[in-house]
Formats: C-alpha cells, sequence, structure tokens
C-alpha cells in the first residue's frame, strides 16, 4: 500500500499541451512518486497516452505539438531549451501498446539500447542480455534461441521482450502506455507480476484503460476526462489508488470507475 | 436472376481480357525467342567480335557494354535516390518545397526518353567534352531513371511501420540512427526490388544512349570514358544501317538482351529474398 510521500521523482506542472490549435490537455499538474506506479486511467480519448508521451518527450517526434507548462525530472524541466531528448530517453523509457520488437534477434532487440551508447564487448553484451531478459522474465522461455528473430514470439513474450529491450538501457523511470491491451489474460497477469516485481529499482507510469488493473498494480492514480467533445482531457482527481477506488472526491470519478461511463 | 447473370458475364470478360494479355506477352517472347534463340545461343555469336562489312559478326563488346552501362548507371543513381528518399520521407516536412519536387519528379517521369539523350549529349558530351562514352550515357540514363528509383524507394521506407521508429527513438537512438539501424534494414528487400525494374529500362533503353555512349565498337569498352555500343542502340544501329547480316544480329540481339534482362531480374530477386531471410536471425547485422 501506498504511503503518504512527499518525495517526487518527476512533477507534471500546469502542463497544457496541443496538437496545432487543438488543446488536448489542460492544466494538468501531477507527483510521480519514485519507485512506485502511477496510473493514468480514463475513457477513451481523454488524452492520457498523450500525456504520458510528454514524459520523454515522445511527442517531439509529431510536427505541431506544443505544450505549456513543465515537466520536471529530479527537479530539472526536461522542455528547458538545450535538454538532451536523447539523453532523456535513456533515464525515461518506454513500453507500447502494441509489442513492437525490432525485426532482429531477440538478442539484438535486447542489445539494442547498449550498443547505442558504444557497448561492443561480446561479454559485457552477453551478461546486458541476460540480466534484462531474466529482470523481464522471459529469460528461461528465450535462453535456447536468442539468435531467433523477435517477432516468432507470441504477442505477450514480444511484450516482455520490449520491456527486456527497455531495462537493458538501465533507465530510472519506464513508461506503460496500455501495455496489455494487445495480448491475452494470462500473458497480462505475467506482465502485472512484473511490475509489481520492478518497482523494487524502477519509477512507472502506466496509462491503462482498464479500471482493474489500475488498482491491482498502482499505488497512485490519476483520472483524466474530456467533458465536452472537442473540449481539452482535464485531471480530474489524482491522490491514491486505494482512495480513488474506495472513496473519490469526485463525484464524476466515482462514475467512471463503477462504470456508469466511459 | 439478372444480377447473378451479370456477374458471369463481368467473370467472363475480365477473364478473356486478363488471358488475352497474357497471350500478348506470350506472342511476343516467342517471337523473339523463335526468331533468334539460335543465333543467340551460338558461341561464335554472342563470344565473338562484330563486323563492319564482312557479315557473320559477334556482338560480345555490345553485351559487355550493355551491363557496364547497368552497373555505372546503378552506381550513379541508387546512393541517389536512397538519399533522397530518406530526406523525401523521413525529414521533409509536407509543405510547397516537397509538392514541387515530386511534381518535378513525376514531370520528368513523363519526359520521352530522346530528350534525356539530347540533354545527355548537349551536358556531357559536348559540354563537359567527355565525347560519347559509358559514363554520359550512365548519367543520362541516372537521370531518366531517377523518378522511378525514387518513387520505389520512397515508398518502401515509408512502409516500415512507425511503431519501430518509435521503439527506436524511445531507447535513446537519434533520428539518423534509427534509419541506418531500423528503417533502411527494414526496407532493404522493398529497395532491392525497387532497383530490379529500371534495370530492365537501362538494357532496353536506346533513345537515350544513341547520342551519349555510341553505337560501334569492335573492342570491349576499358573504362567509363570508352566509347560502347550498349545492345539495344545496337539493334537500332544495325537495322538502319543495314548491316550485311543484319536480320541475324538484330534477332540474335534481341533474343540475347530478353533473356540477360529475365536472368537479372530474377537473379536480383532471388538476393532480395535471401538478403531478406538473412537479415533476421543473425545477431551482428544490426
Amino acid at each position: 500500500m501506498a504511503d503518504v510521500m512527499t518525495e517526487t521523482k518527476m512533477e507534471i506542472e500546469h502542463l497544457s499541451m496541443y496538437y496545432g490549435k487543438f488543446k488536448a490537455l489542460e492544466d494538468i499538474s501531477i507527483d510521480v512518486h519514485p519507485k512506485r506506479i502511477t496510473a493514468l486511467i480514463g475513457p477513451s480519448g481523454c488524452g492520457k497516452s498523450s500525456l504520458v508521451r510528454c514524459l520523454n518527450r515522445m511527442n517531439d517526434l509529431i510536427d505541431s505539438f506544443k505544450i505549456e507548462g513543465e515537466v520536471r525530472l529530479d527537479g530539472e524541466n526536461i522542455y528547458k531549451p538545450g535538454y538532451d531528448a536523447i539523453d532523456l530517453r535513456r533515464r525515461v523509457g518506454m513500453v507500447f501498446q502494441r509489442p513492437n520488437p525490432f525485426p532482429k534477434s531477440i538478442y539484438d532487440n535486447v542489445a539494442y539500447g547498449p550498443r547505442l551508447v558504444g557497448i561492443k564487448k561480446k561479454e559485457q553484451l552477453d551478461s546486458i542480455v541476460e540480466e534484462s531478459l531474466k529482470k523481464a522474465a522471459l529469460w528461461e522461455e528465450v535462453k535456447g534461441n536468442l539468435r531467433e528473430s523477435g517477432l516468432n514470439l507470441s504477442g505477450g513474450q514480444q511484450q516482455r521482450l520490449c520491456i527486456a529491450r527497455v531495462i537493458a538501457v538501465q533507465p530510472e523511470v519506464i513508461l506503460f502506455d496500455e501495455p496489455c491491451s494487445a495480448i491475452d489474460p494470462v500473458a497480462t497477469q505475467l506482465i502485472e507480476d512484473l511490475m509489481a516485481d520492478l518497482k523494487k529499482n524502477y519509477t512507472m507510469v502506466i496509462v491503462t484503460h482498464n479500471m482493474q488493473q489500475a488498482a491491482r498494480v498502482s499505488d497512485y492514480t490519476a483520472f483524466l476526462l474530456v467533458q465536452v467533445q472537442g473540449e481539452p482531457g482535464r485531471l480530474i482527481e489524482y491522490g491514491d489508488t486505494n482512495q480513488i477506488f474506495t472513496n473519490p472526491e469526485d463525484e464524476r470519478t466515482e462514475r467512471y470507475i463503477t462504470g456508469r461511463f466511459g | 436472376m439478372r444480377s447473378k447473370k451479370y456477374d458471369k458475364i463481368a467473370t467472363v470478360v475480365f477473364w478473356a481480357i486478363g488471358t488475352i494479355s497474357v497471350l500478348i506477352l506470350a506472342f511476343i517472347i516467342l517471337e523473339i525467342l523463335g526468331r533468334g534463340l539460335t543465333t543467340a545461343l551460338n558461341p561464335k555469336f554472342f563470344l565473338g567480335k562484330p563486323e563492319a562489312i564482312k557479315p557473320g559478326g559477334g556482338i560480345f563488346p555490345m553485351i559487355y557494354s550493355s551491363l557496364y552501362l547497368v552497373v555505372l548507371t546503378l552506381i550513379i543513381s541508387v546512393p541517389l535516390s536512397i538519399g533522397a528518399a530518406i530526406y523525401m520521407s523521413e525529414y521533409a516536412r509536407k509543405g510547397k518545397a516537397t509538392t514541387a519536387i515530386r511534381f518535378s519528379l513525376d514531370s520528368l517521369a513523363t519526359l520521352p526518353s530522346i530528350a534525356f539523350g539530347l540533354f545527355g549529349m548537349t551536358v556531357f558530351v559536348i559540354y563537359f567534352k567527355w565525347s560519347y562514352c559509358l559514363l554520359a550515357g550512365a548519367f543520362t540514363l541516372a537521370i531518366l531513371n531517377l523518378p522511378i528509383l525514387l518513387r520505389g524507394t520512397e515508398e518502401s521506407i515509408r512502409l516500415v511501420p512507425n511503431t519501430y521508429r518509435e521503439a527506436s527513438m524511445s531507447l535513446g537512438s537519434s533520428k539518423w540512427t534509427t534509419i541506418r539501424q531500423v528503417v533502411l534494414p527494414s526496407a532493404m528487400p522493398g529497395i532491392i526490388t525497387a532497383t530490379i525494374l529500371p534495370i530492365g529500362r537501362i538494357m532496353g533503353e536506346s533513345a537515350a544512349i544513341i547520342y551519349t555512349t555510341g553505337l560501334f565498337i569492335r573492342n570491349i569498352p576499358t573504362n567509363p570514358f570508352s566509347t560502347a555500343a550498349p545492345l539495344a542502340g545496337y539493334i537500332w544501329y544495325a537495322q538502319t544501317e543495314g548491316l550485311a547480316d543484319y536480320r541475324r544480329i538484330v534477332d540474335g540481339s534481341a533474343a540475347l538482351l530478353l533473356i540477360l534482362v529475365l536472368i537479372i531480374y530474377f537473379a536480383a530477386r532471388y538476393v532480395g529474398s535471401k538478403y531478406q531471410k538473412k537479415r533476421l536471425p543473425g545477431v551482428d547485422n544490426g
């Protein structure tokens, strides 16, 4: 259970986000606590995926994207001019909605990040690959065929491969953008167990449309909502997951978690 | 039932159209091979030297010229089109500049090849003082093929799923590293296929080379600045000049040209599919 925590790893402060003229998010403030799991929930189109992509500046890849406000990592604004987005993405890794291993071998997938920073020695790469696959609970299943294509694995295995690929970069924060929406319940269970295990070492943020999943894995939950079609997504309530799910302060949160809309 | 009847009629009509087009193709191939295959497969012909006045010459220097020209043209145009395709698909923002580039390329693609030939002669042969040579022909053909090569290459790069790019960027790689490590390797089979198509065009092009590479030689060209006589141009030359036994030369050359193009086509496809298979399992190719 999440204790009351004042320490923060990342802070989202008065963040508004635009795609061209369209305002997708308005005035969002969330503290992301270290070595905890923060869940972003809300109905489709509420901007939760857009929000999580602000945390490692993946939105930079979209031409018309613009933000107001700040996102800080260890107290430093990641959107300040001159901030190194490439270095940021090494510190804040991401697991996507659909498993997206490269069309390369399992080994090469995991070794991709370490090779980027210039690690070339075979023994060193071997041990990083083994270590990362073990942490991602995939080692036992693939240790005999590391040379096989990552695309030959099942969906759930591919997603764990993607988690191993992120772990190999040794990030401080891992973002999960609906990581289980494309895989089956058994594989989902495995990934949730894995997240609980990874909490010892990593700060995590998970976007999910599955409220049970948010309740099961997260320590803190933020509920986002677009109230009228065309308006930006706003933060309705943010707090301890237990409290959000048992005793929400806002009536809209209660209506959402009891399944009355969305 | 009326609709059933129409359906039947449509099926028959489309089947007939399909059959007719295949038959036309088969007729052309059989006609060319029927006339020239025996000449083409005679070693005295495909390994022999051409004769200017006497009958009985071979066409080895012409075959050599054609192949040399293909290699030179690809050396010039493939890097150029890959570079341009990367720019167009990965870097250029949609706007007036890219629309203008695309429009120019599409216009270039519709230009008749004789226009390229005259341009190549003016610029490379006369202005650069290269005189008739392989390199002049190669540059001319590179420009001629640029639109189609660029289009195909760009298409293969665009077909690489965006999730690969996202994954690579999210692991802390720069845009250029992403292109080099993930986008280009994934697009490579498509790029190879896109490169095969122009090979046939380079081998078969005559209008663009008659004013740039030359039409008749007796010895094989030794370097890019040598005068050469690619097969397609030589066929035109032998026919219009009415060489002593031009009928035999023209038929044999046409058959040989067809065979060469087919061999290159299937070889390139084979290499492309091999490449695709080989890329996946290896450790050190990423």
